[in-house]
């Protein structure tokens, strides 16, 4: 009986040897196992958004970052629009005088956030438009565009977990964020 | 009457290649195979296990009725097990651990009390017995004559939600059940395999200024930076050669697809609607599909690179906002109840740009993530049904379905 070993599907999958996994595995030389293993990649966090962390700085404006966050409430919407309610106006409103007056030394980060039923991409691309909504509402009350930055997080960042439609709606959701 | 005969035969031999007919066949014809289990070294919950494991693999190439009784007996005995005597084939097996602590599995393959196929496989430690039992379904359909099933040891990637803005990016074999984590920390999404090979992918960085495009080469796990965007960035697709990636990039907030050339590193704007297209995937090399809202709803159109024009390609289904294309067949997900929030179904459906046929592939739950595997054999994807996610698989020729039940939370995107 010909004594074959397989080690081609651990090189490939495992220590990631790249040797193609087209060839038949069992063919392959036993050293090939050896193969060194490439390490898992630790991804560097460049930017903090800021939170409870800034309070550190003590300096005022800084502290007031945060407060200032806490007065500029989310904007909701509808499921699967992108376009602004007329009950969200308000909010706005608010919010863009806070920007304009009080936290005009910052600029706005708007997070879109989606619900659970969308899909991958496209919810990242409604999270976006949401966000981008909000974004046409401020420089229309105003604020200069080039403040406002924008991200999308899709369904990656819910606020509620739970399985209801009171708490899906409270993730389809633009979040300001402040930055200095 | 012959002629009427004759039309007959050409309309079905015309349409007998065809995966989005379904095809009910040889379900009982299909020939029987029992597993024995000869191994001398092991706890019986391995040994269970492993046995669970080679039954899933031989059950999913299809082409045996897989008797699921676990029986043991000795590797050397020239018969097989008086249970298994009316067994078309048996697969017997003997594990061993060797002093160096490798996993040795010898195989035989009995076809009415005859030796027809015998192999040893060897890998170096226990907990990565899945690829031993892949590769033995591998060969076992190889020397049944049946088309490969390659994409057996390909790899899975996918990343997962493991916090709010925290993820990790996971290799895995097909059945997820061997798992690495690659990238760890971070909120890093939507891993691609940059080749056919699979020792590079691409993924997307959130944590960064922008979203930023990044390239990891496994083998090195050396990452460079590729292109960034404001809001959105997504490496939707890689050509067949690696060297054009389908983007999603969202200048001015605008979700528009785009292509990019590896080499030159130059992009151009594939679209220019006003709202959301992203989720391209390439057709052939020079088209593509893709998901926009461009009807108020998301759907499938398709066009062609570098010309403006679009078509729709799915007339069924009231949300369909994802796909994945293997030449000239899409398959996608729709959502089935027409209130957004009651029992919301998902379904996988196929079509073929070549007939009108819709083929329903899955029928209960929220299925998402179908990915063509690179033959276009299979269909991988994540079904969530009875509070219960499981990753599946769908062998289009065979008209069957396989699930392997998942442990862990919420699969953010996926590729294989």
């Amino acid at each position: 009986m010909k004594n074959l070993v397989l080690s081609g599907v651990v090189a490939t999958l495992l220590v990631f040897s790249g040797c193609s996994s087209k060839d038949p595995v069992v063919d392959a030389p036993a050293q090939e196992v050896e193969a060194p293993v490439a390490q898992e990649i630790q991804a560097v966090e460049t930017e903090t958004v800021s939170n409870e962390d800034s309070l550190v700085s003590s300096e005022t404006n800084e502290l007031s970052m945060g407060d200032l966050e806490a007065q500029m409430s989310s904007v909701y919407f509808d499921f699967d629009k992108f376009n602004i309610r007329s009950d969200m106006q308000d909010e706005i409103s608010t919010s863009a005088s806070i920007a304009k007056s009080t936290a005009s030394a910052f600029s706005v980060k708007l997070e879109g956030n989606c619900d659970e039923w969308g899909s991958d991409e496209y919810n990242f691309a409604l999270g976006l438009k949401r966000a981008n909504a909000v974004k046409k509402a401020l420089v229309a009350e105003g604020i200069d565009e080039s403040r406002v930055a924008m991200v999308s997080y899709g369904e990656s960042n819910p606020v509620c977990n739970e399985k209801t439609k009171d708490c899906w709606s409270k993730n389809r959701r633009v979040d300001f964020k402040l930055l200095p | 009457m012959k002629l009427f005969l004759s039309l007959l035969m050409l309309f079905s031999f015309s349409f007998a290649e065809d995966s989005t007919i379904e095809v009910i066949k040889r379900v009982d014809s299909l020939p029987s195979l029992a597993v024995e289990d000869s191994s001398i070294s092991y706890d019986d919950t391995f040994k269970k296990r492993f046995f669970k494991s080679l039954v899933a693999d031989m059950n999913v190439i299809s082409i045996f009725n897989v008797d699921r009784h676990y029986r043991e007996t000795h590797f050397n005995d020239t018969s097989v097990i008086v249970d298994n005597k009316d067994m078309k084939y048996v697969l017997r097996y003997k594990m061993f651990e060797d002093d160096n602590g490798a996993l040795n599995v010898g195989i035989k393959l009995f076809n009415e009390d005859e030796i027809v196929l015998s192999k040893n496989y060897k890998v170096s430690r226990k907990n990565i017995y899945m690829f031993v039992s892949h590769a033995i379904a591998f060969d076992v359909n190889e020397y049944m004559g049946e088309p490969s099933v390659e994409w057996m040891k390909r790899k899975v990637i996918f990343s997962r939600i493991v916090a709010p803005k925290k993820s990790e990016i996971v290799i895995a074999d097909y059945t997820l059940t061997y798992q690495h984590t690659i990238v760890n920390g971070g909120f890093n999404v939507f891993p691609k395999w940059a080749s056919r090979a699979q020792n590079s992918f691409y993924y997307t960085a959130l944590d960064t200024k922008t979203p930023t495009l990044k390239h990891v080469d496994i083998r090195t796990a050396k990452v460079k930076n590729i292109i960034s965007s404001d809001g959105m960035m997504v490496c939707s697709d890689v050509s067949d050669d690696g060297k054009t990636l389908l983007l999603t990039m969202a200048k001015d907030g605008q979700p528009d697809v785009y292509s990019y050339n590896v080499n030159t590193n130059k992009y151009s704007r594939e679209t220019r609607y006003n709202g959301i297209d992203v989720n391209a995937q390439f057709m052939s090399k020079n088209k593509i599909v893709f998901i926009s809202n461009r009807l108020g709803y998301p759907n499938v159109f398709s066009k062609k690179i570098g010309s403006s024009e679009v078509e729709q390609m799915i007339y069924y289904g009231k949300s369909n906002s994802s796909c994945s294309a293997h030449g000239e067949y899409i398959v996608y997900k729709a959502r089935e109840s027409s209130n957004a929030f009651s029992s919301n179904t998902f379904n996988l459906h196929l079509i073929s740009t070549k007939t009108d046929f819709i083929r329903r592939l899955t029928a209960t739950g929220v299925n998402e993530f179908p990915r063509f595997s690179k033959d276009g054999d299979a269909i991988i994807f994540i079904k969530n049904y009875m509070a219960q996610s499981s990753i599946g698989i769908i062998r289009l020729k065979h008209n069957k379905n396989y699930l392997f039940p998942l442990k862990y939370g919420r699969v953010q995107s996926m590729d294989w």
